[in-house]
Order: structure tokens, then C-alpha cells, then sequence
């Protein structure tokens, strides 16, 4: 079994080369599937295209050549686990993180004898409850996550990726420019403060929120904040379901008006990625309202959706996602 | 003047009432980003100023003479979300600054979102005039806003006249004013296509139609989005001057998608409107297979017969398809269109390398040919290496097949796969006697219980020679679902059955299935 891995990595090595404009050069070795967990229980799956429409994107964009037909398993004891070099696990879509000794083990084996894990939605901020159309990216991934590869790598944390980290760069590099996003050269792609945040603080250089687990001093699980509700397209390539943006928006007096301005909600100490905290105001079940950040800033939250915020956020996760599966069988 | 009409209900609504945000999850999806974790709850800070207090504050700040502090407010007031302060937000609606204007647009559609909707048609006409403003961050903004305006714009009315002297009520129905209409059309060819598709997309909504020309234009867009959005409309227009032949300009587009969704346009088109039919016949010609096909079986769909030729590029088309999804899957489900035509398609289809496509192939297939009457169609797909297919077919066949010789179903019964061999088991009902003699042995000391456990169902059912000596040793199984289909197989037969369960319990009282099997007979009126 071991053997059969090493040597579907190493044909795959062989066949990818990355960069954004090169063409990715592929044998005729049989398409390459994706399995993805999916246990009976009381869940609701959210995002049913969303990796088959990501592994079709794949397919049209670079030479790869992947199945768009992803292998569903129910249980992490499936010997099929072991046939293929890619899990991808939606965490929301999970009814519990309950997994048996017996699979905790195969799940330890797979990632050791080279097998690459991807947690989406493995990333949750707490506040955010069973609410699972928002996101809230974090830099560190949800307790249920920890505590489960906690019983399977005791002693190898998750820690946040770098924005450097090669992963964000396989395959495209940097934020989708307009002629990515089909729009005229003349035509706004944001509006000025969302694009602003975007590349300064959202994504900047199309980077996002990751962490990950080394095994044998290789990345073979990341988690990210949830992803495919990015990846969704319809059967004539248009973007499904909407997405909006939740950006921070300051103004010259925000400092001194927040802090007094009327607030009837609670509120919670969030970590950053440098480590510091922010202090997040909102109203348990709705949307945040405004943070107040370490340096004592105030900043408040702005929601912000229509067809070019959508097409935009779907065009930086579908990129994204490649990038990840991408480099999954790259390393 | 429009102030002074809705005070009151701002007053009546009270200052104090807040709702921040809405109590349903919002049908969009949220992203955020930044930071967060190790959420834990910490006291509020003291000190914060009463709502009207805020309000005040803002409100004043929302006449500044400084942008910054006009921005400030129109945000601030975002998170407040009364009619009171919509009716602030609106007020600001013509600000000089373009980032006061879309600071103020956020905010509104903010209170759209949180609850607290505006319904009062003089101020939902004021925030839709906005898709006029020199800022095409605010006419995009206010496009993206029309589906929650159109409630406050559609409003019907009452007006009294007189009909033959008598003073009379009727009723008058919602209509976009004018001056807004006339807006609404030229944001149909607004420099920017964001603005362009929605006002297209919703423009039914706001009960004007277009001028042909103008959606002739709208067909031939340069930005493909809206030229999707254009091809919805299109029934609309259909029998226009100039949609016809705009629509057939765009067999030549560049975009597979766009020719994609003009082939689904004109199949419906195609009902109503026979000329649109041609378009199809050009699209059967299209270099691409998915659209050519598509068409194709459009064509089917409206009675056209479908050529041979065009069959065995639907066969080329879905045999390279990677798997039964988006446009693969669409013409695939709409092949029962071409009838018996199909068979060939479905027959080509089962060696596919997607186990999706397999599946519903061999389901089509069988279907199409009746193969559950003889196994020599089906026995192939049972073999399938994956479970997808073999259960697809399974589900099909049960209850179908009406007979199996020997050497079927010792194949079956040598399958490495448990749903196959249980499916044997169910297949001694039709199996002649001589052969359940045969076979039902090795199924029934089959490693997997539920091969085992249908087995005994079937033997009970059939009555086959030695089923309750079978049955009564049975109960003694250490396997419950062995014991439960022995106790269900005699509690089926009152002659025989029966009293051995009944000799079993006598002498097992106290073993795990004999409660179940006690409770089973006082249900029958028989007290063991």
C-alpha cells in the first residue's frame, strides 16, 4: 500500500509544473480522483457543486487532468482511502467530529504514507455558532479540529502558513485582475474601499487565512476558512451561490465615536495574525458591528454584495482552491 | 415636504426600538476576514451613550461641513437600522461628496438587510433615483438594491372618480414614475455593465419594458454577463423586430457558454415561436460538441428526429465527458427526448470511465431494453468496480426479475460484493426449485449476516423443503439478525412455524430474541 502511494506522488511530481502562465505538462496516466468525506447524519450539505465545479474549473484551466467526479467515503476505514493521494473534508458538513480509533489510525497512516488532507471550514470563529453562510477567518483552526488530530499527531500542532508559503502560489499568483474576471479594462472591479481592503489586509497578494500539519516535514493537512461556497458554477459557467464582503471601514472620528456610541450586544476577544487580539462588537447571531483593534483603532464593519463583489470573492476562491489541490500532489 | 409625510410613522415606530441586524441567515453567503479566535467573552466597556444620544450626534455630524466626519456618520448610521434613521440616511442621498453618497448607499441597503425595510414609495422612489448619480459605486449599489425597492415602487393605489355622476373608488395599480422610468432605461445602457445586468435582470419587476432596440443592443453586450441575463429575458422580446436576428448573430459568438444558454433559450423559445427553431438547426452545426448535441436533443425535445450522425457525436461528446455533471449532465438527462434512439447512445455509455455516467447508463439502458427479463444484460453491470453502479442497477432490478437459471446465480452467489450475493439470496423467490436446492446452501453460510439472514427470509417465503428445521436451528444463531429473520420466517406460517417458535420458546425463555418473538405472538393473540 505504502508503495502504491510513493508512486502515484512520484508520477504526479513528474507530471505538474507550476506558474501561473506555464501549461501544465500531464501523461495520459487516468484521471486523477478526489475523494471527499461524507458521513450519514443530521447535516445539511450547503455546497453540493462545489468541488465537482472546482475540479472541472482545473480541468479547463491547466492541463491537469482530474475527475470531476469526487469518490465520497463515508467512513475514514474505507480502504479506499489509501487509493487516492487527496481527502478533501468540508467540516461544516460534518454532523460530528466523532471518529473511532479505527479511523483516527487510517487517518494517521494515509497522511504519513504521503496522503494530503483539506480541512475547509476548518477554520470557524466560535461566534459565528451553526450560522454556516458566514465565514470569519482565523489563524488558528476550531477546536473540534484541534481536538481531533490532537488524538492523531499528539505532538504536531497546527500552525499558521506563512502568506509566503508556496501553496498560494502553485498555480496563479496574486489577486484576479480584470481580464481574469472578464471585464473591460475600464470597468471597476470593486468599489475603492473593498478593493483597497482586499489587497492590503483581506488577501493580500492572494494569500488567505491557513494552517497546517507537517508530517514528516511535509504540509499533509491544511485547514482554511470555508472555501467552496466559492467554487460553485452553473452549467453555462456563471457563479454560484452570491457572496458578499464584510470589510473593516475606518473614518477620521471612528476612535472616539465607537467607543461611546450605543451598543446593546457583547462582546469578544478574537486573535489576530500577529498574535495580538481584537475586540469584536456584536450581536450574538447577527453580524459583527465593529472592532476595536490593539493599536486602540476603531474600525467598523461594512457588508458589501452585488455582482462584482460575488464574482470577485468566487474568482479568488476558485483560484485558491486550485492552488491548494494543486499543490497537494505537487508535495 | 416627503419628510414631513413620513414623521409620523417614525415617531410612531419609536427611537428606541433597535434591531441590528435580521433574524434569518442571510441567503448570501458572508466573507470575512481578519483575524479572530480564542473567542471568550469580556465585559462591555462602561460609559456608552444612550441610542438617542448616538443618533443626535450622528445626525449632526451627517451635516458637517467636513466629508470625513459626513462619511463617519452615514457609516455609523449603517448599524442602526429604524426608519428614523433611514429617513437621516436618505436625507443625505445628494450629498455633494460621492463617498458621503456611498457611504450613505451601504448604510441603506445595510437596514434592507438587518430588518428594517422602507416601504414608503416618496422615499424608495428617492434612493432608486440614485441609479442616476454620476457614481458608478452608487448606481451600483442602487441596482443591486432594486429587488428590495420594487416592494416600495409597485405600490397600488386608490383614486375616486365619477362614473356617471356618482363619486366612485377604484383601484390603481403600482407603476415606476416616469421620470424614475426614464432613468431605469438609460441605466439600461449604462457605461457600466454591473449597473446594466441588474437593471436588465429586474426591469420586469419594475413593469416597464424596453424598447426593441435597446434590448437588441442588450443581446449583442460586450460583457457576457449581461448577456446571459439578456437571454432570460428574452421571451419578452422574442417576437420584436431585430430579437431574431440578434439571437441568430449569436450561433457566432465566441463564448460556449453564451451559445450554450442561446440553444436553452430557443428550446423554449421554440415552443411558442417556430421561426426560433432554425437558431437549433445552426447550433447543431456548432464546432462544439456540448452544443451541438444539446441542440440537437432540443431538437428532439420539440419532435424533430435526430440523425445518426448527431447520435454518434452525442456518444463522442459524452464519452469524453469526465463525468455526469453540468452540461454532460444536462444533455444526458435529456436524451429520453430522442426515445428508442437512445438505446445506442446508453448502450455505448456503460464501458464509461465515470462511475456517474455508468450508473445512469445501465439504468437507462435496462430500462429502455427491459433487460431485467434476462440476465445476460445485467450480470455485466453487478461486476461494475464500483458500488455506485452496482447499487443503481440493484435498485432497478429488484422486483423486476422474473427468473434466474443455475448459472446466473451461482455467479451472483460467487461475487465478492455483499449487496450482489444478498441480491441473490432474494433471487431464490424466482428461482425453480431444483436450483434454490442447489445454491441456498452456500449462501446461507455466506461470511456477511445480511446474505445469510435474506437467505432464511427467502427459504421461509418459498417454503423450500427442511425451511423449519433451517429456521428453528436458526434462532440459536449468535447473530440477532439471524435469529430475527428465523422468528419473522415462522411467525409467517401458523401450520408449522409457529409451533416452533413456540417449542423454542419453551425451551429458551430467557434467550435475547424470545421477548421480541413473545411480544410478536401476543400481537397475533397467541399467549406462548
Amino acid at each position: 500500500m505504502r508503495s502504491s502511494l510513493l508512486f502515484c506522488f512520484s508520477v504526479w511530481i513528474a507530471v505538474f509544473s507550476h506558474g501561473q502562465d506555464s501549461s501544465v505538462q500531464m501523461e495520459n496516466t487516468g484521471a486523477i480522483r478526489i475523494m471527499q468525506l461524507r458521513r450519514d447524519g443530521p447535516t445539511r450539505v450547503r455546497y453540493p457543486d462545489a468541488l465537482p465545479s472546482l475540479l472541472e474549473l482545473m480541468n479547463e484551466r491547466s492541463l491537469a487532468n482530474f475527475d470531476p467526479d469526487p469518490l465520497f467515503i463515508e467512513s475514514l476505514a474505507d480502504e479506499r482511502l489509501f487509493e487516492h493521494p487527496v481527502l478533501y473534508v468540508n467540516c461544516d458538513e460534518l454532523p460530528n467530529f466523532d471518529f473511532s480509533s479505527e479511523e483516527n489510525e487510517a487517518l494517521r497512516r494515509y497522511m504519513t504514507l504521503g496522503g494530503f488532507v483539506y480541512l475547509d471550514a476548518g477554520i470557524k470563529a466560535s461566534f459565528l455558532g451553526t450560522d454556516l453562510g458566514h465565514s470569519y477567518a482565523a489563524w488558528e483552526e476550531r477546536a473540534e479540529v484541534r481536538q481531533w488530530f490532537e488524538q492523531l499527531f499528539p505532538d504536531q500542532p497546527f500552525t499558521p502558513l506563512p502568506r509566503n508559503h508556496e501553496i498560494f502560489r502553485t498555480f496563479y499568483k496574486g489577486l484576479p485582475g480584470n481580464e481574469y474576471l472578464r471585464l473591460e479594462e475600464d470597468q471597476k472591479r470593486l468599489p475603492d474601499t473593498v478593493l483597497t481592503f482586499v489587497e492590503q489586509e483581506k488577501w493580500p497578494q492572494g494569500t488567505y487565512s491557513m494552517v497546517g500539519i507537517k508530517v514528516n516535514d511535509r504540509l499533509a493537512c491544511v485547514a482554511s476558512p470555508i472555501c467552496a461556497m466559492g467554487w460553485g458554477r452553473d452549467e453555462f459557467g456563471a457563479w454560484i451561490p452570491p457572496i458578499s464582503f464584510r470589510v473593516r471601514e475606518s473614518a477620521e472620528d471612528f476612535d472616539e465615536t465607537l467607543q461611546v456610541a450605543s451598543f446593546a450586544g457583547q462582546t469578544y476577544e478574537v486573535t489576530r495574525e500577529d498574535g495580538l487580539k481584537d475586540e469584536i462588537y456584536l450581536v450574538p447571531g447577527n453580524r459583527p458591528l465593529w472592532v476595536k483593534e490593539p493599536t486602540g483603532r476603531w474600525r467598523i464593519f461594512k457588508y458589501y454584495s452585488g455582482e462584482e463583489i460575488s464574482n470577485y470573492a468566487h474568482s479568488f476562491y476558485a483560484r485558491l482552491g486550485m492552488n491548494v489541490f494543486l499543490y497537494a500532489l505537487l508535495n | 415636504m416627503m419628510g414631513a409625510r413620513v414623521m409620523p410613522l417614525v415617531f410612531a415606530m419609536g427611537l428606541s426600538k433597535l434591531v441590528y441586524s435580521q433574524d434569518v441567515i442571510s441567503p448570501v453567503s458572508i466573507e470575512g476576514n481578519q483575524t479572530d479566535n480564542n473567542q471568550t467573552e469580556v465585559t462591555l466597556p462602561a460609559m456608552r451613550s444612550s441610542i438617542d444620544n448616538t443618533l443626535n450626534q450622528a445626525s449632526q455630524k451627517l451635516k458637517s461641513s467636513k466629508v470625513e466626519e459626513r462619511v463617519g456618520a452615514a457609516k455609523l448610521l449603517g448599524k442602526y437600522a429604524n426608519a428614523q434613521v433611514s429617513l437621516l440616511l436618505i436625507g443625505a442621498l445628494d450629498d455633494s461628496s460621492e463617498l458621503v453618497r456611498r457611504a450613505v448607499m451601504v448604510s441603506l441597503v445595510e437596514h434592507f438587510n438587518n430588518g428594517a425595510p422602507i416601504y414608503e414609495q416618496a422615499l424608495v422612489e428617492k434612493i432608486f433615483s440614485k441609479i442616476g448619480d454620476p457614481d458608478v459605486e452608487v448606481r451600483r449599489e442602487t441596482s443591486a438594491l432594486i429587488p428590495r425597492l420594487i416592494p416600495g415602487l409597485m405600490r397600488s393605489g386608490m383614486e375616486r372618480i365619477q362614473v356617471n355622476g356618482r363619486s366612485i373608488l377604484r383601484s390603481v395599480p403600482g407603476k415606476l414614475r416616469q421620470d424614475l422610468q426614464d432613468l431605469a432605461n438609460q441605466a439600461l445602457i449604462d457605461p457600466d455593465s454591473i449597473v446594466r445586468q441588474n437593471v436588465l435582470k429586474h426591469h420586469f419587476s419594475l413593469r416597464f419594458q424596453m424598447e426593441s432596440q435597446t434590448f437588441v443592443r442588450l443581446l449583442g453586450d460586450k460583457d457576457v454577463s449581461v448577456l446571459l441575463v439578456a437571454l432570460d429575458q428574452a421571451r419578452m422580446y422574442a417576437a420584436q423586430s431585430g430579437t431574431y436576428d440578434q439571437m441568430e448573430a449569436l450561433t457566432k459568438h465566441s463564448d460556449v457558454g453564451v451559445r450554450a444558454k442561446l440553444a436553452r433559450t430557443v428550446l423554449s423559445l421554440g415552443r411558442s415561436f417556430p421561426q426560433y427553431r432554425k437558431i437549433l438547426r445552426i447550433l447543431t452545426n456548432d464546432p462544439v460538441d456540448e452544443v451541438a448535441t444539446l441542440s440537437a436533443v432540443d431538437l428532439a425535445r420539440l419532435g424533430e428526429r435526430v440523425s445518426n450522425q448527431m447520435i454518434d457525436r452525442i456518444i463522442a461528446y459524452l464519452s469524453k465527458a469526465k463525468g455526469l455533471f453540468g452540461k454532460a449532465e444536462s444533455l444526458f438527462y435529456s436524451l429520453s427526448a430522442l426515445g428508442s434512439d437512445a438505446k445506442r447512445i446508453y448502450t455505448a455509455l456503460l464501458e464509461h470511465p465515470s462511475a456517474s455516467m455508468r450508473s445512469q447508463a445501465w439504468v437507462r439502458h435496462l430500462t429502455l431494453s427491459e433487460g431485467w427479463k434476462n440476465a445476460s444484460s445485467w450480470r455485466y453491470a453487478l461486476q461494475d468496480r464500483d458500488i455506485k453502479v452496482r447499487k443503481a442497477v440493484l435498485s432497478l432490478l429488484r422486483g423486476r426479475v422474473e427468473q434466474i437459471n443455475r448459472n446466473d446465480l451461482t455467479n451472483l452467489i460467487k461475487s465478492r460484493h455483499v449487496e450482489v450475493r444478498s441480491f441473490a439470496s432474494e433471487l431464490l423467490l424466482v428461482a425453480e426449485k431444483e436450483v434454490v436446492k442447489e445454491c441456498f446452501f452456500d449462501l446461507l453460510i455466506d461470511e456477511d449476516s445480511l446474505v445469510r439472514s435474506t437467505t432464511l427470509r427467502a427459504l421461509a417465503k418459498i417454503q423450500a423443503d427442511g425451511w423449519v428445521d433451517l429456521h428453528a436451528r436458526s434462532l440459536k444463531d449468535k447473530d440477532y439478525a439471524i435469529q430475527r429473520a428465523a422468528m419473522d420466517g415462522l411467525l409467517g406460517d401458523h401450520k408449522v412455524g409457529l409451533p416452533a417458535l413456540l417449542k423454542y420458546l419453551r425451551q429458551y425463555p430467557a434467550e435475547r430474541i424470545s421477548a421480541l418473538a413473545r411480544r410478536e405472538l401476543q400481537q397475533m393473540g397467541i399467549n406462548p
